[in-house]
């Protein structure tokens, strides 16, 4: 039973390509159908953020990269940290009402409605995963490119799977209780003040109270992909970290979403 | 092709819990104390469908229909007992439940074919065929939430229909959309009991159901009330439509249980006469149980005098109920007729000769009255059998003798 609704789980954006994709074409353009700027805020939002970062932490805070990471403009260590952080909480912020909003849909079609949550993570990493992107083909071209890049991937792609779990689980218990919604979102501000994002873990005097950040994954994801961009190496510890929760948020969040996905219908 | 019934249901129950306040829910699942309250939809369903058939639900609404096609399609989960479905099924409960708004008429057949299962390749064939039959012309290359909500419907029963599943579930589909494409709609569904597809519908529409189903369940709060031929289902239901609603206003002139109640304490010293037996037959004397409208039937009472000199007027009325009359205008209140005197002892028989029976559902009694001489006090009455009315094409409580011409000029 465990290891069917896993498998399910599993193979459900495979097995059930055609619609996933045509699920996920339709939400990725509905964002742009309605604005007219259409797929130009794409790229307008990050462009937006870089200067108004710029002009907060370099221009009146004054702030500075850690010396560890060499002779950096602070706002590229920052946008390092901030572009993944924004995939995340893109999705997770998303994750209360994926469910609830193909409510007509799920009561009234019968369809594997585990692609909700998958297609719900997918477009937002889609989306971001563009200035993320073209903000790296700006440092390469400052010369920060090296062969520990290739693992830039293979990182992002553990941070995509960690979403998805939380993303399943969130969705599917927002069916049940509606206050979620509300918890989420403060949740949300909460976890981005408490991950090192725009100020470097550094700051922080206490060996002890930096160590308490390993407990947040999203910390070590953060640390992995600044350490890769600007140093070209990689902590283990980090890896240590972020491969098991990944993996375990993947499979347990969708786990539970399989488990209670057929309640959906008798309360939504 | 396999003999297994398309659709198997046994034993099904479905019941929601009621929570007062949502959080309840919540407590109920740590504290593990019942805070809900049982609201039963449905109580031990069963039937099955066999491959080519089509099967109508019907019933009122709040009857279960809904949710017993929302199990079907398995967008609920039975509280107990058992589905099976051996197939594709495609599923028109709401229609166009899967369509974007902002998004074209034609990227949505994509987007609710993707949803019935379709592959792409397979849809870009049918596209075409789609449009079609939709009818929509130009707009399919308009936004969807621009449509009229037939143009809607229009759309979304082309998929559904295009699709090809082994069974198709419809609620209500047809209640919607101008004459024109009712008929294609009509015409398709017969297509696909032609192809060997099953079938279930679910409608208000009497006439599609008859015209449209092989079998039909007709659900009464929660429970089968019937289920068997579909002309004989609605012709039940149709019936207890009917007399579920309220007679008071006839009910003065009614020659029944009301005034011969009342005049049942003084019957004792007023009874002159009695009647016997109250029959129904056929012209050649058969007696009959089931009648076939637009018949002749011959109502007979045998009535014994009691007393020397009896005068009065005989009388027959249709009733549904001891209470409901269907029809209550046969009377012998008027010249030409033998209102007596009658002596004590003799044996009267009346007989009346009804043409054309213009009843096409239901059941009913006949009664026979006897009235005293001013043909306002109806004092002694029997009831005959309960009477029949052998299923028939049609809808609607009445049937009537008519003859068709067609010429070409």
């Amino acid at each position: 039973m465990f290891f069917n609704l896993i498998r399910e789980w599993l193979r459900a954006p495979f097995v059930n390509y055609r619609l996933f994709h045509n699920f996920t074409r339709q939400d990725f353009f509905s964002q742009f159908t309605t604005s007219m700027g259409g797929v130009l805020w794409l790229f307008l939002t990050p462009v937006v953020l870089l200067v108004i970062y710029s002009f907060v932490f370099s221009y009146i805070f004054r702030m500075r990269a850690p010396a560890e990471f060499g002779e950096i403009n602070f706002v590229i260590f920052l946008m390092i940290g901030y572009l993944p952080w924004f995939a995340f909480a893109d999705a997770f912020g998303r994750a209360p009402n994926l469910v609830i909003e193909k409510a007509p849909l799920i009561t009234k079609v019968m369809f594997p409605v585990q692609i909700i949550p998958i297609t719900g993570t997918v477009i937002p990493y889609l989306t971001h995963v563009i200035g993320f992107t073209l903000f790296l083909i700006y440092l390469a071209f400052r010369g920060y490119l090296s062969v520990s890049w290739v693992m830039l991937p293979f990182i992002f792609g553990l941070q995509f799977l960690f979403t998805l779990g939380l993303v399943a689980v969130i969705s599917a218990l927002c069916v049940f209780l509606r206050d979620l919604q509300q918890i989420i979102a403060l949740l949300l501000t909460v976890w981005f003040f408490l991950t090192p994002i725009i100020y470097p873990i550094s700051l922080i005097q206490s060996e002890t109270v930096q160590r308490l950040f390993l407990l947040n994954p999203m910390h070590s994801f953060i640390s992995a992909y600044r350490e890769i961009v600007l140093l070209g190496t990689v902590s283990p510890v980090h890896l240590m970290i972020i491969v098991p929760v990944s993996i375990i948020s993947y499979v347990l969040g969708g786990w539970l979403f399989m488990r209670i996905k057929h309640a959906f219908g008798d309360v939504l | 092709m396999s003999k297994l019934p398309r659709i198997a249901v046994a034993n099904l129950n479905k019941e929601f819990r009621i929570y007062k306040r949502p959080q309840d829910r919540l407590v109920e699942l740590i504290s593990r104390k019942p805070k809900h309250t049982l609201f039963k939809v449905l109580t031990d369903i069963s039937f099955a469908v066999a491959e080519g058939k089509s099967f109508g639900i019907i019933g009122n609404n709040g009857a279960g229909k809904s949710t017993l096609l929302k199990l079907l399609v398995g967008t609920l989960q039975p509280t107990s007992g058992t589905i099976a479905t051996h197939g594709q099924v495609a599923a028109l409960l709401e229609l166009g439940a899967g369509f974007h708004p902002d998004f074209t008429g034609r990227r949505n057949i994509f987007l609710n074919a993707a949803l019935l299962g379709v592959s792409d390749e397979n849809i870009v064939e049918m596209e075409n065929s789609i449009i079609e039959f939709s009818g929509l012309g130009d707009f399919i290359d308009r936004p969807v939430k621009t449509y009229s909500s037939g143009m809607y419907v229009r759309l979304a029963f082309s998929i559904a229909t295009m699709v090809q599943p082994d069974i198709l579930v419809i609620d209500e589909a047809l209640s919607v959309g101008d004459m024109a494409f009712q008929k294609k709609c009509v015409q398709r569904m017969n297509q696909f009991r032609a192809d060997e597809k099953t079938m279930v519908f679910c409608s208000h529409s009497m006439f599609h159901i008859q015209e449209l189903c092989d079998t039909a369940i007709w659900i009464h709060e929660g429970y089968i009330r019937e289920i068997g031929d579909s002309d004989r289902v609605v012709a039940d239901y149709e019936d207890f439509c009917n007399s579920s609603k309220s007679y008071n206003n006839i009910r003065e002139d009614l020659p029944g249980e009301v005034e011969s109640r009342e005049q049942s304490d003084r019957e004792a010293e007023v009874q002159d006469c009695r009647i016997n037996s109250v029959s129904v037959q056929t012209l050649d004397g058969q007696d009959v149980t089931e009648v076939i409208p637009l018949s002749t039937l011959v109502l007979k009472m045998e009535v014994e005098v009691l007393v020397n000199n009896m005068e009065g007027h005989f009388g027959f009325a249709f009733m549904r109920s001891a209470e409901e009359p269907i029809a209550s205008f046969l009377t012998t209140n008027f010249e030409g007729i033998n209102h007596g005197p009658f002596q004590k002892g003799e044996i009267l028989s009346i007989t009346l000769e009804v043409e054309k029976f213009a009843m096409r559902i239901g059941e009913f009694y006949v009664l026979g009255g006897m009235a005293d001489k001013s043909g306002l006090l109806w004092y002694e009455s029997k009831f005959s059998k309960l009477l029949s009315i052998a299923t028939n094409k049609g809808v609607g409580a009445i049937v009537m003798k008519s003859a068709w011409t067609v010429e070409q000029n």
